[in-house]
């Protein structure tokens, strides 16, 4: 835990609103103590936990206006910004908006999101008060956000260049904003003008400043233990986190069908179409997958996932698919460190957020908050494919392990001895390699067993994930074969085919998964 | 000839006044504003009042001089109230234009805001309904209290519940639940299922219900329908019981065989001799309902 997430530990579920709003302005009173204030700007911070959506927008827009009083640091400036890039309430936006005003400089790379705000939020135009926690702006008092919106765009004055020609092409429509809010576009238009023709003293009008490129590359990000997650997907097939994002890159965004935000879950798996085809485009999409994983797996079955990915152009296929954790969601949460709040089964806030896997299932790479490039992803997941390219064995080896054992029981069940006496021939047999010490164990034969069945199981859930089930058809002849010659008199000799089958079947699954990479290798 | 030639100009003009006038758009603004400037006038005769404000929409929100006139009779509680929910119902209208009265929202909003409170039950209930569908966390706020303080109420509580249910996330679920336990009337116990309906967690409650034979029809209805939504194979399994069931009431075994019919596992039900048995013995007895209902069963799964 971070000191300042020690701080704020103590506020939980179980704090009222009021200390709460308390709790913030005491914060908000020392400048040493912004960094607590940020901390409760996560999604997941416990003091979120079990309230609904709009108690979760009251305490946040409190510490954003909090921070608008104390002065924006630098590490609470992408919540700001993700709230101005897709943001649509209008408490937050405003706020949004007032607390960027609290940066020591304006920045021409605040530009882009305040005119994506002014987007999203003018046919959402309400009125807001700031005046005290929870309150709502009734009759003429209060603000706006989209009077907020426009006294930080007044406020960057020439930095805001880059907006000019939205800027004047808003104030030149017939219709749209009200008297008021066009004499605040006014004196927004005057200060802008005053650097200029548009571009020239913003500079760089649209780099975010320095370090808040949500990417992290290059490095690997384990988080914690998945083995216990349980997907099922559209179709209703169930697999484990490791069937499905082992042996292959995976580019992975979460969503929730009831998300009322169109700029974030829909827009999310719309875009995951996009980086779908762009994958095709470049000869991918088989080596790459891809998954829509909801937030709100009680709520999402399968047919819902469906027709939710149908309409949005998902392509939908063994190697891309929309998911929901059946069990283990928290262990799914803790490993992808999820920004995502609820009450009960339900979201209550939840930040945008995409992450590119490696072949190993860690996360190679993640953008979170803001809105994401595609291409940059589909570049950052062909990026970790090359990766994975240039050392294959390691997996391989881990994966050819099973259907090695498989096998090994088979042959262990099919010549297992029946009685005491078989025993003793064939140590009778084996007597030179010394083989003759090992005491006949009856327990041996339910073992191998447990085993064959172990690796059949196998073979069907890579068969599921590769949607080539030859190996497992071939095991499983193989092993009823095996079963046929130890119950039926007279078909001892099916053994020997039932372990030729089980093991050119455990071939075929092991070489299902490694022909990707081995053919690329070739190649 | 010539009383013809008259009697044929009369129907003639009185087509035109019975079809509606093709007017250009000028001159429907210029006919909205003629409309509201009566709508406005408190010296104007009610009716005449009404009869404008229904022709007034399109000039509301074309001056900000207009807008607040319109939006002072709203809020005027010495008005008529049949005047003020006409100014309600005018810029109710002229709000589906969501571009041309970008530049009034705010200040409609406001004022609806302002209204949650007003003496008539009638005009209230109106602007919660409003404020609800725009998802306005204000009013949930307000219906909430209500649902948890009834003396501070604004609307009964099936109404609050149903204004609740518009946006999912607005927290009702807890005290819906505690509804269903203890419901202050059959209506609320209703509503309060119906707001439940989207939420996973209630999946027992919906089971209970549908499985209780001293529950109301309706609910039990209503029960089968949320489990459809919410975990279909469970409703699955209940309404095979139902079918089984020989003391089981005629409305809910149609509603379990249709809902057989319809999401039924096909391999399962042809495979279920017990329950084919059961559905053809329907098909001959009991009430109309359950003969149809059993034989579009047979029709898909069995015969």
């Amino acid at each position: 835990m971070t000191a300042m997430a020690a701080a704020t530990a103590g506020a939980t579920s179980e704090v009222s609103e009021d200390d709460f709003a308390a709790l913030v302005d005491a914060l908000a009173a020392g400048p040493e103590r912004r960094g607590e204030l940020t901390d409760l700007l996560r999604e997941d911070h416990p003091v979120y936990d079990q309230r609904g959506a709009a108690t979760v927008v009251r305490m946040r827009g409190w510490v954003l206006l909090a921070l608008a009083r104390a002065g924006l640091p630098d590490a609470a400036l992408l919540y700001v910004l993700e709230e101005l890039d897709a943001g649509i309430d209008a408490y937050l936006v405003a706020a949004a908006a007032r607390a960027l005003r609290s940066r020591p400089q304006p920045d021409a790379a605040f530009a882009p999101f305040l005119t994506r705000a002014l987007g999203n939020i003018r046919y959402h135009d309400e009125p807001v008060s700031f005046d005290g926690y929870g309150e709502y702006a009734v009759g003429a008092n209060g603000t706006s956000p989209v009077r907020e919106v426009l006294a930080t765009l007044e406020w960057l004055g020439p930095h805001a260049a880059g907006a000019l020609p939205e800027l004047e092409a808003l104030r030149a429509q017939p219709r749209g904003l009200s008297r008021k809010r066009l004499e605040d576009l006014d004196r927004a238009l005057e200060t802008v003008r005053a650097g200029g023709p548009a571009g020239e003293p913003g500079g760089d009008c649209c780099a975010l400043p320095d370090g808040l490129s949500s990417w992290a590359r290059g490095f690997r990000r384990g988080g914690g233990p998945v083995e216990s997650v349980v997907f099922e997907d559209q179709e209703g097939g169930t697999a484990g986190f490791q069937e499905l994002f082992q042996g292959h890159p995976t580019v992975v965004v979460f969503f929730y069908t009831r998300c009322d935000n169109p700029l974030k879950c829909s827009l999310t798996v719309t875009k995951l179409a996009r980086v779908q085809k762009l994958l095709a485009e470049r000869g991918l999409d088989e080596r790459v997958h891809t998954a829509a994983v909801t937030y709100d797996p009680a709520y999402d079955l399968p047919e819902r996932l469906l027709r939710y990915g149908q309409a949005r152009g998902l392509r939908l296929d063994a190697g891309h698919r929309m998911l929901r954790a059946t069990s283990g969601f928290e262990a799914l949460r803790r490993h992808f460190q999820l920004g995502v709040g609820f009450i009960e089964s339900l979201v209550n806030r939840h930040r945008i957020e995409v992450f590119v896997l490696d072949a190993e299932g860690r996360i190679a790479g993640s953008f979170e908050r803001l809105h994401w490039d595609e291409a940059r992803v589909v570049e950052r997941a062909a990026e970790v494919l090359e990766e994975k390219t240039d050392e294959p064995a390691p997996p391989a080896r881990h994966k050819a392990a099973s259907p090695m054992l498989g096998t090994l029981a088979s042959l262990g069940v099919a010549f297992f001895p029946k009685c005491p006496v078989c025993w003793a021939a064939y140590l009778s047999l084996f007597g030179v390699a010394g083989l003759e010490r090992i005491p006949y164990s009856p327990w041996l034969q339910p073992l191998l067993a447990a085993m064959m069945l172990i690796n059949l199981a196998s073979l069907w859930f890579r068969g599921r994930s590769t949607g080539r089930r030859s190996g497992f058809y071939l095991a499983l002849a193989g092993a009823l074969a095996i079963l046929a010659s130890r119950v039926v008199p007279g078909l001892e000799a099916a053994a020997m085919w039932g372990v030729g089958l089980t093991l050119v079947g455990s071939a075929v699954g092991v070489w299902s998964r490694l022909r990707r990479p081995v053919l690329h290798a070739l190649r | 000839m010539a009383e013809k030639k008259k009697a044929g100009k009369s129907s003639k003009s009185a087509r035109k006044a019975q079809s509606p006038a093709k007017k250009s758009p000028a001159t429907k603004k210029r006919s909205a504003r003629s409309a509201l400037a009566t709508a406005t006038s408190a010296s104007k005769p009610v009716d005449e009042r009404i009869q404008a404000m229904t022709e007034a929409p399109l000039a509301v929100c074309a001056e900000d001089e207009s807008l607040q006139k319109m939006l002072n009779v709203l809020r005027n509680r010495e008005e008529p109230i049949e005047v003020r929910l006409a100014a309600l119902q005018s810029l109710q209208a002229a709000s589906f234009a969501v571009l041309a009265f970008e530049s009034c929202r705010a200040d409609y909003i406001a004022t609806l805001r302002e209204l949650v409170e007003d003496p008539d039950p009638e005009l209230r209930q109106r602007v919660l309904g409003i404020l609800a569908r725009e998802n306005d966390g204000f009013v949930q706020k307000k219906l909430l209290e209500g649902l948890k303080k009834p003396g501070k109420a604004l609307v009964p509580p099936e109404k609050a519940l149903q204004l609740l249910s518009y946006d999912v996330h607005s927290e009702a679920y807890p005290i819906a639940r505690e509804i269903v336990k203890n419901p202050p009337s059959s209506e609320a116990k209703r509503e309060a299922l119906r707001l439940l309906s989207a939420d996973p967690a209630a999946v027992p409650v919906f089971e209970k219900i549908l499985r209780d034979k001293d529950e109301l029809a309706e609910l039990r209805q209503l029960s089968a329908s949320a489990l459809n939504s919410l975990r279909p194979e469970k409703l699955q399994e209940h309404a095979r019981e139902i079918v089984l069931d020989k003391n089981e009431y005629d409305d809910i075994q149609a509603v379990s065989l249709t809902a057989l019919t319809t999401l039924g596992d096909e391999a399962e039900v042809t495979g279920d001799a017990e329950l084919l048995k059961r559905v053809d013995a329907l098909k001959g007895e009991k009430s109309t309902k359950v003969k149809k209902s059993a034989r579009r069963f047979l029709e898909k799964y069995g015969e």
